[in-house]
């Protein structure tokens, strides 16, 4: 059974023969580090102690440890399997009379000692697959979604648990939770599906979301992947609604947007609040790939609820957290606790986040922030745990080092997605002239970066955008996700 | 404040590229990676990548510890643990790696700093609580708690910057 508090040892970051008196010592610096930040509103500091407080009082308590540790050795295993790397854009900052920025390159590996780790068998998978069958996906885009759960289907183990949830107006189950062992049944019911009606998500996330319930389990990868080509009315808030829920309880909701129609910021938001994550499908003839890819994905990991929470020092402000890889999304900064979905032994996740320091900083060192990462090990049956205290030294003259390369290449990188995203502001706010000239600014820019093919599709939405006031939707979507899929392409090599 | 080349407009320190129009900002000496981002062939690129080094420790390899200051690394040889520190003659149990000779007093090196310790096929390293910390590739390490150290890493004892090497 996996143990589902998180590793007290590891959030306290003792040792496991650490003496009470240790114990007491670390808990009481840590809290008083974190008080001032969580006295300012810091929800993340304000969650970081509680959870300190939860594991200072299970080690504290000698029966309660003597079980854990009984437990712990009864199922073997390193004390650590995730590994946390911190890089900052600077090793040294100046002082200055202006506030400053700094980025922080947070890493997340297994540990080294994961190797150590028994032959890691394959996850159990608990998936419902919500499927848009609205009037809008009559004819090749419904054969195709359908051709693409008969390949899923197929790909799944025995043990796997599957449902099919259909949805326009209204949700149909076609498949309830069940275990995929008589797959021509299953597969000739996922066929029947035939498109009618309009678009509400809603009910079909919920139905979806209630299939995975059925079997949910720590030792399980739950996750729903909903597939749409429109756009939802009305009914956004209780998808968010849903969405808080699903991340608490460690469902993961992936997006797959297929063609034009559908609301990317919306849906890029639900899936970055539950660690899943959005793409999007130009043509119906790619949606196969996509599907598998995403089962794929979930059925190699090494961890799954992989979470982040920064508590920022006192005067910092957090940003912004922006995910590089395995799949680049922007992460909800303001959430005490970010969910940052599985993650595979080989592809390790990496995240930036962007930090405002005060001015006038004395020299020494200058706590930055605090994280804590938290993860369901599936070798290991275990909630690992490690954190990572980061200061950054404040200097008279800072050295003249040139930052870590591959911050420099994210930032390239992600100064593209913004300026897109700008753009897109520019035109919703009725400034054309303004939008036209950010798509020429990005155009500009993706040539220097060795994308001509991206740059010409700028060029030429600025020119439409000049002359006829409006954005090509399926451009804008493409040069969206295109420009934020260079960022994994870039940060990957380097991993 | 740091004003783009580009477009004029006043960015705040700290920024690589420009908030308003996503162009690279010429932050004088102190920014290298302007000339690069330039560079339009991104295949060179994959050259310069820096790559984490190996944590796996060939049995029988030797451990150089680089202090970077022009000297000769100093070999570690030792079966099981190293004590990293700087000795002063007030210390009951001398550091088996004494800093003293590369400035231990004004880097911060405490007496009792840290330790290096070799498992059959990993290093790791653990702060003893010393005064100025001990860093482990910029990040500060929490006191007790062992990491392992990978070939190539950077370690910083207060101020004295190491590099670990497996074998020459």
């Amino acid at each position: 059974m996996m143990l589902h508090v998180p590793d007290p040892y590891g959030i306290l970051g003792v040792p496991r023969n650490a003496p009470p008196s240790d114990i007491q010592v670390t808990y009481q610096g840590l809290i008083d580090r974190l008080t001032p930040a969580h006295q300012s509103g810091n929800l993340a500091a304000l969650r970081q102690i509680e959870q300190a407080r939860d594991a200072y009082q299970l080690l504290t308590d000698r029966k309660r440890r003597h079980a854990f540790d009984l437990t712990l050795k009864e199922q073997g295993g390193p004390p650590t399997a995730l590994g946390l790397r911190v890089t900052a854009s600077r090793r040294t900052i100046e002082i200055l009379d202006e506030p400053q920025v700094v980025y922080l390159l947070l890493q997340i590996e297994p540990d080294v000692m994961a190797s150590h780790f028994p032959e890691p068998q394959p996850a159990t998978l608990n998936v419902a697959l919500v499927l848009d069958h609205s009037n809008s996906m009559q004819g090749a885009r419904l054969d195709r979604v359908k051709l693409a759960a008969t390949e899923i289907i197929e790909q799944l183990g025995e043990n796997d648990f599957l449902s099919v949830v259909g949805f326009n107006d209204r949700p149909e189950i076609i498949i309830p939770a069940t275990t995929v062992r008589n797959k021509r049944q299953l597969i000739s019911r996922a066929r029947m599906m035939r498109a009618s009606g309009g678009t509400e998500i809603y009910k079909g996330l919920q139905a979806g979301y209630d299939e995975v319930l059925k079997n949910l389990d720590d030792n399980h990868v739950n996750h729903l992947i909903l597939l749409t080509d429109g756009n939802t009315y009305g009914d956004q808030e209780e998808c968010h609604k849903l969405a808080k829920e699903a991340a608490e309880r460690g469902v993961g909701i992936s997006v797959l947007g297929l063609g034009s129609e559908w609301n990317d910021d919306f849906l890029d938001e639900i899936a970055a609040m539950t660690g899943g994550t959005s793409m999007f499908i130009k043509s119906a003839r790619d949606v196969g790939g996509f599907m598998n890819n995403q089962v794929k994905h979930l059925s190699n990991l090494f961890a799954e609820r992989i979470q982040l929470s920064l508590a920022s020092a006192e005067h910092v402000a957090l940003e912004m957290v922006f995910k590089l890889t395995p799949s680049p999304q922007s992460l909800p900064e303001d959430e005490p606790v970010i969910a940052l979905g599985g993650m595979q032994a080989e592809r390790p996740i990496s995240v930036l986040a962007q930090f405002l320091l005060p001015a006038n900083l004395q020299p020494g060192f200058y706590p930055l922030v605090r994280s804590v990462i938290t993860g369901d090990v599936l070798a290991t049956n275990r909630k690992h745990a490690t954190v990572s205290e980061f200061s950054i030294e404040v200097v008279k003259q800072a050295s003249t080092e040139a930052p870590p390369t591959i911050i420099i290449d994210a930032l390239g990188k992600l100064a593209l997605y913004r300026l897109q995203e700008r753009a897109s502001e520019s035109v919703k706010a009725g400034d054309i002239k303004k939008a036209t000239r950010q798509l020429e600014n990005l155009a500009t820019r993706l040539i220097d970066m060795g994308e001509p093919e991206l740059a010409q599709e700028a060029q030429q939405e600025a020119v439409r955008l000049s002359q006829t006031k409006m954005l090509s939707e399926e451009s804008r979507k493409n040069i969206k996700y295109s420009t934020r899929h260079l960022l994994s392409s870039e940060a990957e090599g380097l991993l | 404040m740091i004003a783009c080349k580009n477009c004029k407009y006043s960015n705040r320190e700290g920024y690589f590229f420009c908030e308003d129009c996503g162009f690279p900002l010429e932050i004088g000496a102190r920014n290298h990676a302007y000339t690069r981002m330039l560079e339009k062939n991104t295949s060179n690129l994959v050259t310069t990548k820096q790559r984490w080094g190996t944590a796996r420790l060939i049995p029988g390899v030797e451990i150089l510890l680089h202090v970077v200051d022009g000297h000769a690394p100093l070999r570690l040889n030792f079966d099981a643990m190293c004590l990293v520190g700087r000795d002063d003659s007030s210390n009951t149990s001398p550091p088996t790696i004494d800093l003293m000779p590369f400035g231990a007093i004004e880097k911060g090196v405490s007496r009792i700093h840290a330790t290096i310790e070799r498992s059959e096929d990993t290093l790791t390293i653990t702060d003893l609580g010393s005064s100025n910390g001990t860093y482990l590739n910029g990040q500060r390490l929490i006191a007790n708690q062992p990491r392992v150290l990978r070939d190539g890493d950077e370690i910083k004892f207060g101020k004295l910057v190491t590099h670990i090497y497996f074998g020459a």
